[in-house]
């Protein structure tokens, strides 16, 4: 199952997504909740104490690589091994979750 | 197309297709959404304010995402205040072909635990909107 949790700004969604993650975890999946929208309220919602997720590491950009697929074009691609990505950049959670930061899109008027 | 915007699109495919159950929280935009999208995801909930202007997002975002070809598009109606609101959201969503399984309180608790820093479900787990996305898990987790 893999759910994307999308709304306006300030619409709750990094709460429900949080919550939902740890709701799931506790029916047994192993839950891996992606904060794709660059900042820390993810990993405070699903449990980790404030002072620890402001300083959870982003996965860089640099991790991504063009690579040339079947049919010649050109994809980027992960760097590294999943597992590696895994165990460098994701941090453990309550409830059988892990989160990972997306690294931040800076451009003007996004976000 | 943004390169910085294709890496992240990039990165959030690769690592949801080996993960296992995963939940993303998207950008306030849409500029995740791409053709490449239902690769990686197949269910999307649109969370929605009882407010017209966050049901129309949720509507537009929808039929985005129908475009794009994610299989399940839920609303999830949030802060909601009383029967009034449920039955404006109800009616909305009905009218956009949008259909929701849960309809999420207005919680003080919810606020409560953001001052605090903490998790909802840490700060109090019997609250009406953690009871309420208990059961949108229950209600995903089922099919």
């Amino acid at each position: 199952m893999k759910i994307a949790v999308a709304g306006k700004g300030g619409s709750g969604k990094t709460t429900l997504a949080g919550t939902l993650a740890r709701m799931l975890g506790r029916r047994g999946h192993a839950i891996l909740a992606i904060d794709a929208d660059s900042n820390p309220n993810l990993a405070i919602t699903l449990g980790i104490p404030r002072e620890v997720a402001m300083h959870i590491e982003p996965v860089p950009q640099e991790i991504m690589e063009d690579q040339l697929d079947a049919d010649g074009k050109r994809v980027r691609t992960l760097a590294l091994p999943y597992g590696d990505v895994m165990a460098r950049y994701s941090t453990a959670a309550a409830d059988n979750t892990r989160v990972l930061l997306m690294g931040r899109v800076n451009h003007g008027g996004a976000g | 197309m943004c390169a910085a915007h294709a890496t992240v699109r990039g990165l959030l495919h690769d690592v949801t297709e080996q993960a296992g159950t995963v939940v993303i929280d998207m950008e306030a935009g849409l500029e995740h959404l791409s053709r490449g999208t239902p690769r990686y995801v197949d269910r999307l909930l649109l969370v929605a304010e009882p407010y017209f202007k966050s049901m129309e997002t949720a509507a537009r975002s929808k039929t985005i995402a129908e475009e794009l070809g994610i299989p399940r598009i839920l609303a999830v109606p949030n802060k909601v205040r009383g029967p009034r609101d449920a039955e404006a959201m109800r009616s909305f969503f009905a009218h956009a072909g949008l259909p929701f399984t849960s309809c999420i309180p207005a919680d003080e608790a919810i606020l409560e635990a953001d001052r605090l820093g903490r998790a909802p479900l840490d700060h109090d787990a019997a609250s009406p909107a953690v009871a309420e996305i208990a059961r949108l898990a229950d209600a995903l987790s089922g099919n």
